[in-house]
């Protein structure tokens, strides 16, 4: 409620400040117009409203401070009772705090005790920790010790860890040697193999062999057999021949008993000397007698022989051999001797006819001379006797005959065995020297057999039933193509920098004048001469700029000095640095020149020449006085051209 | 498919033996270094990690031999494969990988599978490509740069085709040899061997 009164007030005072304030400015700006009575009436209406606004201000202000007084006081009773509040909370505060503080004071004491033992206890560590601490120094030092040690076995251990790893390399070396061992191993084996397997064969051949050996010999007992036989054959062809041969005489033989029946009947007819006969026949007879037993033993012998011969074996012939050789010597000589004795009994069989032609003689004889009636059948019986002895005598004849022709059939026989044996001794001899061939032949072939494996690994091959292909773009093929290629290309090149290289060092010699002739060839061999073609260009478009740009200067200067001639009259030519010399237009003589030099601080100074001296008031007034060079100049050019004029 | 649990069919040895000869070959070229192995990129195959190049040049060159190579597996006329490895400089052939192959040609009249699982055919070429790494260790370094070539021996009454020309068995001479494993689908055997130039030992 104040406040709101108190912000009418505020805004009553405002707005009537504000309409005081308006005549005011009127006021100022009107300061100097006339008027002053109702100015003064205006200021004293002006002096009681503010006096009026004075006084409701300070009534305004007087109820302000009532306001703020009571509030004040409020406030002041607030702040006592709080105050109050404070003041017994403080004081039951100080009670607790004194409590708190006796309280502290006992912990405190207590804390100290427990500070005192503690700084016992402290005292106590602290010498423990210096025991510790020396503990631990020592400590430190076998620390130290083991540390030294540690290293060291560290070393070792390293130094033993690069035994282990030459070690493993070691063992992996062995390893990989022992790999390629088991596969030399395998591969040896595979030989062993393949030799086993040869072997069997070779010893199957081998087992064929002996079975047509043992063939062979049958073979070959078999050909002794069928040769025997053919022996017996041609023995018994032999015997049917000397049959024959006896049948054909058997009939010469009945007409030689005719002719003998024929003498006895004759004989019979006549009569002769007994006693001398009878001992004629009986010493015959007797003679007859041994004979007979001679031929008996002969032929018991032979027949002996021939039993033996006949039983023997056939498996027994080879051991008998010599044994037989030897039989066969004594039989030759039995032969021999048996000839002999057969020559000797033809002989005496000789002896016998002649005899008996004898004895046919006396019979004739006592037959021409006696009547012999009683002598005849003794006579007879005798003569039939001794025909029969004869008849005897003669088929022992044939016997031995045939007996002969059975030894030399046993003594041929006896010579093929032998040459039988030597046969089968040539051909044992030549099946053992077979035998070494073919074993020589064998191990021959084992070899050529292994060479031409050992051919085949490292990879030959027989023509005749194998080709070896490969396409014809293989890389090898490719790779040496790009490297010829290459070797090509690189050798071009060598041979392009080369001329290069020797043209230049000859290009360099001559000079630039050269280098347009020289240019197009060293376009044509080197690509990066570009470079080189381009700055030469540029070169010469800037020496042509330059050549121009001269030109044009000096045409210019040229024109300028003309000008400058013509204009001012006076040629000016730069004799040397900083001197000038100039010569008039309207000058008397070619040499009337002045000369002037450019001094260091920049000004012109004129020097002394014959023609200078000639105008030696004009250089007075004009530069000494006037010191102006183009007065004198000018001066000059008139004093000239007023001479010229008038002459 | 040879993959199937059937069998091995002659068509189906002769992919088998071709591709590994495309891997093996890749393999070969990146250990020996003949190309730069930023140009190889990693693939997985047979259980193994394997390097295959990704030069165009390089990749349709293998491509040609190799299906040539698979014709001829099939037709059971070729016999060897053979890579040299060339030095530029001086021409001589400084490694040879021979691969001998061996065909029953009885599986060309029957055409009945062979049994023999896939898994222990991939083994064993997995060997192999093994074996074909680790040979770096004992191999001499290709110092020099070198190319290398792809030599097919076949039998004589091959017809050649285009492409195709008679060359030389490129060998060289007084070499090591050295054995590796060898696999077989039960139709191609392969054996494989490495034979390297002697180096002058200093």
């Amino acid at each position: 409620m104040d406040l709101e009164d108190d912000t009418t007030i505020l805004t009553t005072l405002k707005s009537f400040n504000s309409f005081i304030s308006r005549p005011e400015h009127p006021q100022r700006l009107s300061e100097h117009s006339a008027g002053s009575g109702i100015l003064q009436s205006q200021y004293k209406r002006s002096m009681e409203l503010l006096e009026a606004a004075e006084r409701v201000h300070s009534k305004n202000r007087y109820l302000q401070l009532d306001q703020e007084k009571k509030q004040m006081e409020l406030s002041h009773k607030r702040a006592r009772f709080e105050l109050e509040r404070a003041a017994s909370d403080s004081a039951r505060d100080l009670e607790h705090e004194v409590d708190r503080n006796q309280e502290l004071l006992g912990q405190i004491k207590k804390l100290e005790e427990r500070a005192e033992e503690v700084n016992k206890k402290l005292t106590e560590q602290k010498e423990a920790n210096d025991a510790l601490q020396k503990n631990l120094e020592g400590l430190n030092k076998t620390l130290e010790e083991r540390d030294d040690k540690l290293g060291t076995a560290n070393q070792t251990i390293r130094s033993l860890k690069d035994e282990i790893r030459e070690l493993r390399q070691k063992i992996q070396n062995q390893d990989s040697k022992m790999s390629a061992q088991t596969l030399e191993n395998q591969e040896l084996q595979e030989k062993i193999d393949l030799q086993q397997r040869k072997y069997q064969e070779v010893s199957q051949l081998c087992q064929s062999l002996q079975a047509a050996q043992s063939s062979c010999s049958d073979h070959i007992i078999k050909i002794k057999e069928l040769e025997r036989r053919l022996v017996f054959q041609e023995q018994d062809f032999a015997i049917v021949k000397t049959v024959k041969s006896e049948v054909a005489r058997v009939p010469d033989l009945e007409k030689e008993l005719k002719r003998l029946r024929d003498d006895n009947a004759y004989l019979r007819e006549s009569r002769e000397n007994c006693s001398l006969l009878k001992e004629e026949v009986e010493g015959l007879r007797k003679k007859l007698e041994r004979m007979e037993k001679t031929k008996e033993e002969l032929i018991n012998m032979e027949l002996e022989k021939e039993v033996k011969v006949w039983a023997r074996s056939q498996s027994e012939l080879r051991a008998e051999l010599t044994q037989q050789h030897s039989k066969t010597l004594e039989e030759q000589k039995k032969r021999e001797a048996q000839d002999a004795l057969v020559r000797r009994l033809q002989k005496r069989v000789l002896l016998l006819t002649k005899e008996r032609d004898g004895m046919r003689a006396i019979l004739e004889s006592y037959d021409s001379e006696l009547a012999p009636t009683e002598y005849s059948p003794q006579l007879s019986k005798r003569l039939r006797e001794a025909e029969d002895i004869l008849l005897k005598t003669q088929s022992h004849n044939a016997e031995m005959e045939v007996c002969l022709q059975a030894c030399i059939n046993i003594l041929f026989f006896f010579a093929l065995l032998n040459s039988v044996c030597a046969c089968i001794f040539f051909l044992r001899q030549k099946i053992e020297d077979l035998e070494r061939e073919r074993q020589r032949l064998e191990e021959q072939n084992n070899i050529l057999e292994m060479r031409l494996e050992r051919h085949n690994l490292q990879g030959d091959y027989d023509p005749v039933k194998t080709r070896v292909l490969h396409l014809k773009m293989n890389p090898t093929a490719i790779a040496k193509q790009e490297r010829q290629q290459e070797v090509e290309a690189l050798r071009q090149e060598v041979t392009r920098l080369r001329d290069l290289v020797r043209s230049l060092q000859s290009g360099g010699a001559v000079g630039h004048s050269q280098d347009d002739t020289h240019n197009p060839s060293f376009s044509l061999s080197l690509a990066p001469s570009k470079e080189v073609l381009d700055l030469r260009k540029q070169m010469e478009s800037s020496e042509l700029r330059n050549q121009r740009l001269k030109e044009v200067f000096q045409r210019k200067i040229q024109e300028f000095r003309t000008v400058c001639y013509v204009l001012t009259g006076y040629q000016i030519d730069i004799t040397t640095e900083n001197q000038y010399r100039l010569t008039s237009v309207y000058a008397e003589h070619m040499d009337d020149s002045l000369l002037f030099k450019k001094g260091s601080n920049g000004s012109m100074q004129l020097m002394e020449t014959e023609f200078s001296k000639t105008l030696g008031e004009m250089v007075a007034l004009h530069l000494h006085h006037q010191k102006s060079i183009p007065a004198f100049l000018s001066a000059v050019t008139l004093d000239l051209f007023s001479r010229q004029t008038t002459v | 498919m040879t993959s199937t649990l059937k069998g091995i069919t002659l068509k189906g040895s002769a992919e088998l033996v071709a591709e590994f000869f495309s891997f093996g070959i890749n393999s070969i070229l990146y250990q020996r270094g003949i190309y730069p192995p930023e140009t190889f990129t990693r693939v997985t195959h047979y259980d193994l990690s394997l390097l295959l190049t990704t030069d165009p040049k390089l990749k349709s060159y293998l491509t040609n031999v190799v299906s040539q190579l698979k014709e001829w597996l099939f037709e059971c006329t070729v016999q060897k494969l053979v890579l040299v490895i060339t030095c530029l400089e001086t021409n001589e052939v400084l490694e040879r990988w021979q691969f001998d192959i061996e065909c029953d040609k009885s599986a060309k009249e029957s055409s009945a599978p062979r049994e023999k699982s896939i898994k222990t055919i991939q083994h064993e070429i997995r060997s192999v490509i093994r074996q074909i790494t680790a040979t770096v260790t004992f191999l001499p370094l290709l110092e020099t740069p070198c190319a290398f070539d792809l030599l097919v021996y076949t039998d004589k009454d091959l017809v050649v085709p285009d492409k195709w020309e008679e060359s030389g068995p490129q060998t060289i001479d007084q070499p090591e040899e050295v054995r590796l494993h060898s696999f077989t689908t039960s139709i191609h055997k392969v054996n494989s061997m490495v034979a390297y130039k002697k180096t002058e030992s200093a």
